[in-house]
């Protein structure tokens, strides 16, 4: 629709005759919102048909004509949607106006790229876009975690402890032999293995032990040379829309830890990497599936798909 | 002898680091290996990952049994058919919680109690020092 055509479309609720009559949201609109499904159900008390046809009225004003007025209305009336998609994560320890406030701006983004020409609900387009940003803000906190220096020292040797351990022991070594190579106690050793925890969203180009020098080449490059094992990796590993979006060496450790029974001790010897990069390979991948395939309250299961990966 | 650990913990992400650290120590105490623990760092967290998602609860409660060379598991009380089902139903060839539950630990079982349930995990010794 040209600009042109645009102007001679009849105001469906004749708001351009009565600018700023669309009153704010209350909080018994959002409670009938909510009772009701939704932000359709609109804030002037007439019936969904009319209130998407306000969302569309709104949105062209503001895309077609740039009135601001159009996208703060739009972004007031679909707070309760905000409201709602934020309260499912609420038990995960943030703030629930924190969470409200982080859901806004995926709202925001929604109503500012919104696209007319899809014919696609606003509500569709929108509530992927405020519950990726809720769960990138999870995933983002996972970097903030401050750990302690010492903490930082002991988890950088356990990681070669262990490497020389498995192969000398011939097994993946206990707390206890670890707490004795690495000259600490058993309970400084679980410590530090949970501030790995805190590593969880490390990137694939960040160097796995926080060092300069030859070490500094990063994850990605220890996982080079396994191109070929990628390719016999066997299909059914790889036949989920989850999987899809993981890395080959994502799928093929997953591969090997759930469709092959290796140990983590395992899959680091064959891969060439340690076993706590293994561990947070693992625990990367599962989280980034669960964010991927889990949708609103879905569980982090992996349905097949014909993806070939290859 | 039996040894019984009693634990209740607010029903949030946050709360997961306080499982794991209790399940560390206790898993060093009966030797488990690195790969042992970590086998039931992931059961664990992935199993009270979707329980939260899915069962409203203020409060989880855990136990954790330690007998010879087993450590058994146990979270609830949860009421979610959701989570009954993820627990014990898999999908040929997909990687879903209960897959994940199978290839971590031993045992897998639901104690079912005045309408709700418990989901217990029993993980035994095996690769450490002889």
């Amino acid at each position: 629709m040209s600009g042109a055509d645009e102007r001679r479309v009849k105001d469906p609720l004749d708001l351009q005759a009565h600018p700023g009559q669309a009153r704010a949201f209350t909080a018994e609109d959002e409670e009938e919102a909510s009772s009701r499904g939704g932000p359709t159900a609109d804030a002037q008390g007439r019936g969904r048909d009319d209130s998407e046809k306000l969302d569309q009225y709104l949105l062209r004003r503001y895309h077609l004509h740039g009135d601001r007025a159009a996208r703060e209305q739009l972004i007031t009336m679909y707070l309760p949607l905000v409201r709602s998609l934020a309260r499912r994560y609420a038990s995960r320890g943030e703030q629930f106006d924190d969470l409200v406030q982080v859901g806004a701006i995926g709202l925001i983004k929604a109503i500012d790229r919104f696209d007319l020409s899809r014919g696609v609900e606003l509500t569709t387009y929108a509530t992927p876009n405020i519950v990726g940003e809720i769960k990138r803000y999870f995933r983002d906190k996972g970097w903030s975690v401050r750990v302690p220096r010492g903490l930082q020292e002991l988890n950088i040797r356990l990681n070669k402890v262990i490497d020389e351990l498995v192969p000398k022991l011939q097994r993946s070594p206990t707390i206890n032999e670890l707490a004795e190579a690495a000259n600490a106690t058993p309970e400084q050793v679980l410590e530090a293995l949970e501030t790995s925890q805190a590593y969880n969203s490390v990137s694939l180009q960040a160097s796995p032990n926080g060092e300069g020098g030859e070490e500094d080449a990063g994850l990605i490059d220890y996982l080079g040379g396994e191109e070929e094992a990628y390719d016999t990796m066997e299909d059914r590993t790889t036949l989920a829309p989850g999987f899809a979006k993981l890395d080959k060496r994502e799928r093929y450790i997953l591969h090997l830890r759930f469709f092959e029974g290796l140990t983590q001790s395992q899959i680091a010897e064959r891969v060439g990497i340690s076993q706590m990069h293994v561990s947070r390979l693992i625990r990367r991948s599962l989280e980034r599936l669960r964010e991927e395939i889990g949708e609103l309250d879905a569980p982090p299961v992996m349905r097949p798909s014909g993806d070939d990966p290859h | 002898m039996a040894e019984r650990i009693d634990l209740e913990v607010p029903a949030t992400l946050n709360a997961l680091s306080t499982v794991r650290m209790v399940l560390g120590g206790l898993g060093a105490r009966l030797d488990f290996s690195l790969d042992d623990l970590e086998d039931i760092y992931l059961a664990t967290g992935e199993l009270l990952r979707t329980a939260l998602d899915a069962d409203s609860l203020d409060r989880l409660s855990v136990e954790v049994v330690l007998d010879d060379d087993v450590l058994r598991f146990s979270a609830g009380t949860f009421t979610s058919a959701k989570l009954r089902a993820d627990v014990i139903r898999h999908a040929e060839d997909c990687l879903d919680l209960c897959m994940l539950l199978r290839r971590t630990v031993d045992d897998v079982r639901l104690e079912d109690k005045d309408g709700a349930f418990r989901v217990v995990l029993v993980k035994r010794r095996r690769g450490g020092p002889a």
